[in-house]
């Protein structure tokens, strides 16, 4: 059997520059910014004030409400002010800034070393829900919201993403191979709460390292198996990813759940076992720095809300000038204006590319090549939908699926008449939504 | 800190390397074997036509965008390719100025005029062949193979005649410039698919369907089914058409399932085309019916989204226990299928009738036109009957009907008369149109309007002069539509000349070896046509008494 799915790229991969250097542990030095909506849902709410003074791993702002995170500062000092500040998102987000006093004095934490079978499902979620752990892979949707579906006993699989399609990346790539441990436990803790499901961890072959990595340790575990996948862009799309793994579809308006597949990133896994078993709460994660306009690209194990600059920095900064910085991997990242912006929960990754053809492509008439049609995860009609954007059609851009498109950037990256194609449709795609929640 | 001088733009920040001008210039490199084989076949003229063509297109693309204000986009390469590809689907000697003209329509009316580059309904280089075919046809279908005018493989085959499969396929025979070599089409074929330009699937279906659909006929005809399969697969410009012009993305279906739809749907036509139609080649005209139908096809073969049919686990279950308790309510799905029936036929329904009214209308148009030049064309077509018999009997001071010479005879009844004659006689696909009297102070005689549907592509009109004493004076055809190089030729001196001047009862049809008097030697490749124009002439003669 072959875990994939029909469409798909494969751009240059760029993990080379990172994926064999140690992972750098890095202490922020400089002021450290909260901003309170880093997860899907409603905003958290500060429980600090200005000059109060936090410790390492202290709640800082709480959820407000189910689909909601907590969060903790990572480091220990006063609470500077809490204002507005920009976010990799490109808006400003109302944020707690910390005054760093390079202390690191951190809150005691008590550990849990209960065997599997004795841990409930209550004391997992709730665990996972004070660590304020939302998904690491990019989405940012609260954990614990996730581990919480209607249908409890139809969940059969419980997937974890270690695809790691997004070329340059290879932050889940160095968890696997640094706390394979950490986060096979992670994935265990999980399935104790899933009774009825398997655990599947989800490679791509151009990992063999990993993968050998991963079977060796799960030898004669029965409940959880490695897949290795044929390396394709997006293979790590959470549809894709089921679709490949276990022949289930789900579309824009199911969730996992509704396919009895619950699906985590590598990183979120391994911060669900420190939670659960240490106590721990989400304060640091890996965030890949490459490109190659950085001078040291790698890895760096890094404290939430350290600024871009400081993570550069880590790297030696720039070798040659950035034409384009990019908050994530270069298929779906964001490209950012300033360094000046706070790592968050979710961020994966900072690219620093010296060139950078994108920002001045003239699109040209599209020649029906179908090549958009040919990759297009989603199985939509890119060249269709964007035109249907571009006349503001949204009728018809909704009946032509336009909503079941997952803005994955196959279609732009293939179109040799250089339309961005996805560009068009996410712009359509958010148009809807917003109408929607009217 | 160093000021950044960032770049923003929306995701993806990476992007494949080819552009739309890399792939035009992938196909005009592919084409380059082709274009090869028919300067090494045909001379250097061809080069001067090919560039001809591509200048023109470009030109003409260039003058035009400007002139509307609009972008010039001619560093597409796609213009260029227009005419490259135009070039080879020319007669190696057509004359430039009709290239020009081709090339201009191409661009213009083809392409620009629907939009440009994407917009274009059809293939632009196949609609300004077509239109050249159906404007200049005696020049676009006048082939030369070796310095000598000859027919085309698949026209010598539709005569009956045999071809040799090997010249075929290195492209040793009479043909447009680029498509006679098979193999040089391969190679750039095969280059097309390594750069994965274009994908296999609709040229081998297309030659695959085609291909199925003539072995039948062949079967069913006795033919040798691979020789002659193989013949109608190496010939014409299906290979051409087929890697190179049914695979323009413009013009072919943009789904999966459609392609496959368009591909077939190529096959049959060209099959039927080829075999029931009148010309010998069918690829041209079936391609560009093809791309007419293409919206059509894209409209029914819209691919379902991932995901499309997915239901939520459990969901089902409870949609059974619903239906349980209520059993008289519909299915929620077979409301959603009623639901949308109606407005994909309701859409069906209004092409249909908008292109009902399009026909009608153009119909109607074409009527009017009809009416309006009707006479002009009678009178046209009367002056050039006058001027050949003049020409079939240039000893005539006048030439009269039947009627004015003698008194008391009726000219119907005096055809009817000499149509019974000839048909007892055995001539039955020989009917005499219009009998005249050629009056002449040196040797009077008559003219007679005959026409023979025993011709290869329809019926033959020919006036034929023969004096009293049954000497031919002179032969001149009025309406012929037979196969160019081949039935053709029998209008050229070479043949009608055997006729003139000779004073026989019947003429004998030789193969090239006609000594006496009365033996006259066919067209080679086109036996049936000249008998066809023999055997009326035969029965032309049995109705004039003579004397010796």
């Amino acid at each position: 059997m072959k875990f994939t799915f029909k469409g798909g790229i494969h751009p240059y991969e760029g993990k080379e520059l990172t994926e064999e250097k140690d992972v750098i542990d890095y202490l922020p030095q400089g002021d450290m910014v909260y901003p309170l909506s880093q997860h899907i849902g409603a905003p958290a709410k500060p429980i600090v004030k200005k000059g109060d003074r936090v410790l390492a791993g202290q709640l800082i702002a709480e959820a407000a409400g189910f689909v909601s995170a907590n969060i903790h500062a990572s480091v220990s000092g006063t609470v500077k002010t809490i204002e507005p500040r920009l976010t990799s998102s490109g808006s400003k987000v109302n944020s707690i800034i910390i005054e760093n006093d390079k202390q690191y004095e951190t809150l005691a934490y008590t550990p849990n070393d209960k065997p599997l079978d004795e841990l409930t499902r209550e004391e997992v979620i709730d665990a996972i829900q004070k660590a304020g752990i939302v998904g690491m892979g990019g989405a940012g949707f609260p954990t614990h919201v996730k581990l919480s579906p209607k249908n409890l006993d139809d969940i059969d699989f419980i997937i974890v993403n270690a695809s790691e399609c997004e070329p340059y990346l290879t932050s889940d790539y160095r968890r696997i191979i640094d706390d394979s441990d950490k986060v096979i436990e992670g994935l265990r803790i999980v399935l104790a709460i899933f009774p009825n499901a398997q655990g599947i961890i989800a490679v791509e072959d151009n990992k063999p390292k990993a993968i050998k990595l991963l079977q060796d340790k799960l030898a004669g575990d029965a409940r959880i198996r490695v897949n290795a996948m044929p390396t394709k862009y997006p293979e790590g799309a959470e549809r894709q990813l089921i679709f490949a793994n276990t022949g289930r579809y789900i579309n824009s308006s199911m969730l996992p759940a509704d396919a009895g597949c619950i699906v985590h990133n590598v990183d979120t896994v391994y911060a669900i076992c420190e939670a659960v078993r240490e106590g721990k709460p989400l304060t640091e994660r890996l965030v890949t720095v490459s490109g190659d306009a950085i001078k040291n690209p790698c890895n760096i194990r890094m404290k939430i809300g350290t600024n871009y600059q400081e993570l550069i920095d880590c790297a030696e900064g720039f070798s040659k000038d950035p034409a384009k910085l990019v908050a994530g991997g270069p298929m779906m990242g964001k490209a950012i204006y300033t360094t000046d912006i706070p790592a968050t929960k979710s961020s994966s990754a900072i690219l620093a590319l010296s060139e950078d053809a994108v920002a001045e492509m003239e699109p040209s008439a599209c020649i029906r090549c179908g090549r958009c049609i040919e990759v297009c995860p989603g199985r939509v009609m890119p060249n269709k939908l964007a035109t249907l954007a571009a006349r503001n059609d949204i009728d018809a851009f909704v009946k032509n699926n336009g909503m079941e498109c997952c803005e994955c950037g196959c279609c732009s990256y293939v179109c040799p008449a250089r339309r961005h194609l996805t560009q068009m449709i996410a712009g359509t795609r958010k148009l809807v939504l917003a109408n929607k929640k009217k | 800190m160093a000021e950044l001088n960032l770049k923003i733009s929306s995701s993806p920040h990476v992007r494949s390397k080819d552009t739309t001008s890399d792939i035009m210039f992938d196909v005009m490199v592919a084409l380059m074997p082709a274009l090869g084989f028919g300067l090494y076949l045909h001379g250097w003229y061809v080069l001067l036509l090919t560039a001809v063509c591509m200048l023109t297109c470009v030109g003409v693309e260039a003058l035009f965008q400007k002139g509307m204000h609009r972008k010039v986009t001619v560093n597409d390469y796609s213009a260029a390719l227009t005419g490259l590809l135009l070039a080879l689907n020319l007669p190696p000697k057509l004359p430039v100025w009709m290239a020009v003209l081709g090339s201009a329509f191409a661009i213009i009316v083809v392409k620009q005029l629907f939009g440009g580059l994407g917009q274009n309904f059809m293939n632009p280089a196949l609609g300004a062949r077509c239109f050249l075919l159906l404007s200049f046809s005696k020049y676009m279908t006048s082939f030369v193979y070796d310095g000598v005018s000859t027919a085309t493989p698949l026209a010598i085959l539709k005569n009956g005649g045999s071809v040799s499969i090997r010249d075929m396929f290195f492209g040793y025979t009479a043909g447009t410039i680029g498509e006679t070599s098979t193999i040089a089409l391969l190679v750039g074929a095969a280059y097309l698919l390594i750069r994965r330009v274009i994908s296999p699937k609709i040229p081998l279906i297309y030659i695959g369907t085609f291909a199925a659909c003539i072995a039948i006929y062949a079967l069913t005809k006795n033919y040798d089914v691979a020789e002659y399969t193989a013949a109608h697969i190496c010939g014409g410009g299906l290979m051409l058409g087929a890697w190179f012009m049914a695979t323009d993305y413009v013009t072919s279906p943009i789904t999966p399932v459609g392609k496959i739809i368009y591909a077939i749907i190529l096959g049959l036509l060209t099959f039927v085309l080829r075999i029931f139609g009148g010309s010998a080649e069918g690829v041209s005209f079936a391609i560009i019916i093809s791309n007419l139908l293409v919206p059509l096809i894209e409209r029914v073969t819209v691919p379902k989204a991932f995901g499309a049919d997915a239901k939520a686990k459990g969901a089902e279950d409870k949609k059974e226990i619903k239906q349980e308790k209520e059993e008289t309510t519909a299915e929620p799905e077979e409301v959603d299928k009623t639901a949308k029936t109606p407005t994909d036929f309701k859409g069906v329904m209004r092409a249909v009738i908008a292109i009902c009214l399009i026909t009608l209308f153009m119909g109607a148009a074409l009527g009017t036109v009809y009416n309006i030049t009707k006479e002009p064309i009678e009178k046209t077509e009367q002056q050039a009957k006058e001027e050949a018999y003049r020409k079939v009997y240039p000893l005539a001071y006048e030439i009269v009907p039947y009627s004015e010479v003698y008194d008391d005879v009726d000219d119907a009844a005096v055809l009817e008369a000499l149509n019974e004659k000839i048909h007892d006689a055995g001539y039955t696909s020989v009917t005499i149109d219009e009998v005249m009297v050629a009056l002449s102070d040196y040797r009077a005689g008559y003219v007679f309007l005959v026409t023979t549907s025993a011709g290869y592509g329809g019926d033959i009109q020919f006036a034929l002069g023969i004096t009293y004493k049954k000497e031919v004076t002179g032969l001149t055809f009025l309406k012929i539509s037979e196969t160019a190089g081949l039935g053709m030729e029998v209008t050229k001196p070479e043949f009608v000349d055997q006729f003139i001047g000779r004073l026989v009862s019947e003429f004998e049809l030789h193969k090239g070896d006609a000594s006496e008097f009365y033996q006259v030697d066919a067209v080679s490749g086109a036996t049936i046509t000249s008998t066809a124009v023999v055997d009326a002439i035969n029965a032309v003669l049995i109705c004039v008494k003579g004397e010796y």
